[in-house]
């Protein structure tokens, strides 16, 4: 299928791939800042192992920087 | 092991990228523009597709960090830190009103943000409504399909009056408006302003935050309560955005536009004053609860009001939310200005200036400072009396501060 990243046209071999697996894929920087727009319309992150991609879908990568980096700030040495 | 405690999350915030020197500090990143490799690589991070810091007006390393830090120490969905208290409510209350919409707030407020809405907001089409917030349910009549937030102090300056949060959060979500909260006297760890249903949470972070009024800085943080589609003007933003849309539309367009951000420099100092914050706190309020006990018994004084007073109309408000520690200030009033005056004359180690949370103890006659604008009819309105002293106490040793005082009261006699 073909989709657009951040408004460039990728094609993806396999059959199907959800959101996780396009942010692995497209080696996206810093994935725990990253917001997904999908068709204009924000994907939560609990839905991203389960928001599988159709051919012709747009996808945007989008970062807010400074704190409202859209995930709790992790700790140094998780679990602390 | 347990969950991390407030100090520890301070010192063992991560940095957003690895320092290549090691250092246990974020580093200072006094600059404005950062470089890139290429063309297309500024045009990713002009169109946020990229996470990279552009210009130090938009976002800048320092900045972030300390933004992360409060992140993780209120658990918020978001965080932004700017050049004052002050720019912090405008810029929160411009990203979630327009011309012909209103609010709902208290005449009980600090002197500025009366004026930033009876006079420079106005201005704009902003019509701000007054009720008594205290009294939670008298306010639904105040509310109207144009209504977009109940704004309060956590404690009211200089009347030190503390609304119940819990009763008018469950207003404001019936209702589908927000409740945005100052608390500039009730900072994160004496205050989880998520606990209590706070939507939009905003403070001056240049008294307790800054280490002891260092430097000048506000603080916006969204605790991600609120659903954004109730928000006549964001529900757009809703779509795109999610639970960041509020975030979103104030990092995009009016932060980023109204430029008041805050200096790196300054994010750097209120970063290391956000590392004692917990220890001068804790100093500051035992020491208010002192200074109150002994001012209750000093002869000379009309009254004394402090929300941690057993007798304070406000006490066991305080108490459930604040835990005990209900903020360093108090107020006092005197037989007469001219008893007030003459009182902080006499005053050695305390000191006559207009701030609050110095880690110096301060003094200040509302009435003729802060409120001075304002005309004798509204200012008994505003419960800000002539008779009327507020002190914001600091972290000196209790019995100095209570012997300055004390000689004070004496010339009175």
């Amino acid at each position: 299928m073909n989709i657009k990243v951040n408004g460039k046209t990728e094609t993806i071999k396999e059959k199907s791939l959800a959101i996780a697996g396009l942010l692995k894929f497209s080696k996206v920087e810093n994935p725990e800042m990253v917001s997904v727009q999908r068709n204009g319309a924000f994907v939560n992150k609990e839905n991203f192992d389960t928001t599988y991609l159709e051919d012709g879908d747009e996808i945007d990568f989008i970062y807010f920087m400074g704190g409202g980096a859209h995930q709790r700030t992790v700790m140094k040495g998780e679990g602390l | 092991m347990k969950k991390a405690g407030f100090i520890t999350k301070i010192l063992h915030t991560k940095f957003s990228k690895e320092d290549p020197h090691g250092s246990l500090h974020a580093p200072l990143y006094e600059n404005v523009a950062f470089e890139f490799k290429n063309a297309e690589e500024l045009e990713l991070a002009f169109q946020g597709k990229k996470p990279s810091h552009m210009y130090s007006r938009i976002s800048n390393p320092t900045v972030e960090h300390f933004e992360r830090r409060i992140q993780a120490v209120t658990g918020a969905a978001g965080v932004v830190a700017l050049a004052s208290g002050m720019a912090a409510i405008s810029n929160a209350i411009l990203t979630v009103t327009r011309t012909g919409d209103n609010i709902i707030t208290s005449k009980h407020l600090f002197g500025n943000t009366y004026s930033l809405f009876e006079q420079t907001l106005k201005g704009w089409g902003l019509e701000t409504r007054y009720g008594d917030l205290t009294k939670p349910e008298g306010l639904r009549e105040l509310i109207d399909g144009k209504t977009r937030a109940i704004f309060l102090e956590t404690i009211t300056n200089p009347q030190l009056e503390v609304a119940d949060l819990k009763a008018l959060s469950r207003i404001a979500r019936e209702t589908g408006i927000l409740l945005i909260v100052d608390t500039t006297m009730t900072p994160p760890y004496l205050f989880s302003a998520k606990d209590f249903g706070v939507d939009i949470e905003v403070l001056s972070s240049t008294k307790w935050i800054s280490g002891g009024a260092t430097s000048v800085g506000g603080l916006i943080i969204d605790h991600g309560l609120f659903d954004w589609k109730k928000n006549e003007k964001l529900s757009g933003d809703a779509v795109k955005s999610g639970p960041f849309a509020f975030i979103s539309r104030l990092r995009r367009e009016v932060y980023r536009n109204m430029g008041a951000c805050l200096s790196p420099h300054n994010a750097f100092l209120q970063s290391l004053g956000l590392e004692t914050l917990p220890l001068r706190l804790d100093t500051a309020c035992a020491n208010t609860h002192k200074v109150a006990e002994f001012l209750k018994r000093a002869s000379g004084v009309k009254s004394v009001n402090y929300p941690g007073l057993k007798d304070s109309p406000f006490y066991e408000t305080a108490r459930t939310q604040f835990g005990g520690k209900p903020g360093a200030v108090l107020t006092l009033d005197l037989g007469s200005k001219e008893q007030c005056f003459k009182f902080m004359n006499h005053l050695k180690l305390v000191r006559r200036a207009t701030n609050l949370h110095d880690n110096r103890t301060l003094i200040l006659h509302p009435a003729s400072t802060i409120f001075c604008e304002y005309s004798p009819a509204l200012k008994e309105d505003m419960g800000v009396r002539e008779t009327l002293i507020r002190l914001a106490v600091g972290i000196e040793d209790s019995q100095d501060l209570i012997a300055d005082i004390e000689q004070g009261l004496e010339t009175l006699r």
